[in-house]
């Protein structure tokens, strides 16, 4: 039978982190790392990637976890989607991170992928990482010499490009808690329920004795990396949430400098930008609605 | 190009065999063991339509997008495990007398991934059976008789 096949590359096991490194040490650009595989499986069969060496990290049960601790959550490198969508610390503790994760709608999909995986494929719509970067979450990063830990919104520098260097692994991310009576939202848009999504919002508020008094709204898919709406975070902070607000912040969420979504087969970019405004004001009414009267 | 040896435990039985490091898994099923599994079904190659699913360790992933090496020594299903002799699996029966089968192309996976859901939540609600085959396309039935099967057969106690 005929089938869309891979070409010859040699593949490695890592039974631990040092060994991962070694490994990719000495393959250097020539290597690429596999945590659930399927993200990479994919560029490989589509040529976008051709590395010569597949390292693969699933052997490594030190990087198998997915709990709180110190008032953080702690994703390891191989935490699947589905550990995610199971688990009641996630669902309960941060639910904007468990929505983008269940709403992927193939089971399949959520049993081989891991979340750590989707974050390092610095794909520019990824639902997990725009809900990751609302959270304010961090990426610790394996690279042989100590490691280093940096912040979600630092680690994706173009569309599928992240900031590693050959050699280097993310070995989990770290995801505050999220502070007493803060609220958040997770929307996205797509053309069907499987497709990707075309925008994809997320918002982290929190509103104290009537102002709003920390907020973070993260937006996929509008530009070649997740972007903050800064401009929309500073005009809203120290304020009182009404629909006025909440109106006027939405329509400036379109006109964000870092707002430069694409026109492809899934929608135009001026669809984009208007579902911008749309799914931001949806999002905004839900994390204050409380605060309203 | 570098032949790894390999154990396969598939459908209870295990395969020694010599796999290419870049060989899927769906590749090794149907043309390596020797036993032919054309069950295992290819049709997008990319992770989209489930028509490729088997389980691993009980739960259904696509191997179309999975390295065989790195599912050695773990227990596979595929469709060919279900019937025993030529008793069909409750799920097989319900398909067939639902009218859930037309060309039958996309049946194994779906069955497989409801056998998946089954396994975990006997009793699942209309919507969780829903989102078990979200992953699995289907361009003849339209999903409703699928969807009844799978029902009926966890309301029958499987
Ligand atoms: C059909 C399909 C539908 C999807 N739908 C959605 C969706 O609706 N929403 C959404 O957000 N995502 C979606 N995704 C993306 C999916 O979530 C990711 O592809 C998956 O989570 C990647 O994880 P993985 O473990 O398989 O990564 P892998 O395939 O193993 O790796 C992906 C990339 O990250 C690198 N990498 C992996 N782990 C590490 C590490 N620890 N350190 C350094 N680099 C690493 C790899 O080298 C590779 O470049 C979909 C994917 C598919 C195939
Ligand atoms: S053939 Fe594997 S998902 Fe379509
Ligand atoms: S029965 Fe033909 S694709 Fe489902």
């Amino acid at each position: 039978m005929l089938y869309r096949k891979l070409y010859s590359f040699d593949y490695e096991e890592a039974r631990d982190v040092p060994e991962a490194i070694s490994l990719l040490q000495t393959h250097g650009t020539e290597a690429a790392v596999m945590a659930g595989g399927i993200g990479l499986i994919e560029e490989m069969k589509r040529r976008a990637v051709t590395p010569k060496v597949v390292v693969s990290l699933q052997p490594i049960d030190q990087l198998k976890f997915l709990d709180v601790s110190d008032g953080n959550l702690r994703i390891g490198a191989l935490s699947k989607l589905s550990h995610g969508e199971q688990s009641n610390v996630v669902k309960e503790g941060f639910p904007a991170l468990w929505e983008a994760i269940a709403q992927i709608s193939s089971a399949q999909v959520r049993n081989m992928g891991t979340i750590v995986g989707n974050i390092t494929a610095c794909n520019p719509g990824s639902d997990v990482a725009t809900a990751l970067v609302a959270l304010d979450a961090s990426v610790k990063i394996a690279d042989g010499n100590g490691g280093k830990c940096i912040p979600i919104k630092s680690f994706g520098v173009h569309s599928r490009k992240n900031i590693l260097k050959p050699g280097e692994i993310v070995t989990e991310i770290i995801v505050p808690c999220l502070a007493p009576g803060a609220q958040t939202a997770f929307l996205n848009l797509a053309r069907t329920k499987e497709d990707c999504a075309k925008v994809v919002v997320a918002v982290n508020a929190r509103v104290t004795e009537g102002v709003i008094e920390d907020i973070k709204i993260a937006l996929g898919a509008v530009a070649p990396t997740i972007v903050r709406a800064t401009t929309v975070e500073t005009m809203l902070l120290g304020e009182k949430p009404s629909e006025g607000l909440i109106q006027a912040a939405s329509e400036r969420a379109s006109q964000e400098n870092m707002v430069t979504p694409i026109s492809d087969i899934r929608s135009t970019s001026q669809y984009r930008s208007q579902m911008v405004s749309v799914l931001t004001r949806r999002a905004l009414t839900r994390v204050f609605q409380n605060h309203m009267n | 190009m570098k032949k790894i040896e390999a154990t396969f435990i598939v459908n209870g039985n295990p395969y020694e065999i010599y796999v290419d490091s870049h060989a899927l898994l769906i590749e090794v099923l149907r043309d390596e063991l020797g036993c032919k599994l054309n069950g295992v079904h290819e049709s997008c190659g990319s992770g989209d339509c489930g028509a490729c699913t088997v389980l691993v360790d009980g739960e259904p992933i696509l191997s179309c997008m999975t390295l065989a090496v790195s599912v050695r020594g773990k227990a596979i299903t595929t469709i060919e495990g279900l019937a025993k002799g030529t008793e069909l699996h409750p799920l097989q029966e319900a398909f067939v007398s639902n009218g859930a089968i037309q060309c039958g192309y996309c049946t194994p996976g779906m069955i497989l991934s409801a056998k998946g859901l089954l396994d975990q939540n006997p009793n699942p609600s209309e919507l969780e059976v829903k989102k078990a085959l979200a992953g699995n396309l289907c361009r003849c039935t339209g999903y409703k008789k699928i969807i009844d099967a799978v029902l009926r057969v966890s309301k029958g106690g499987n």
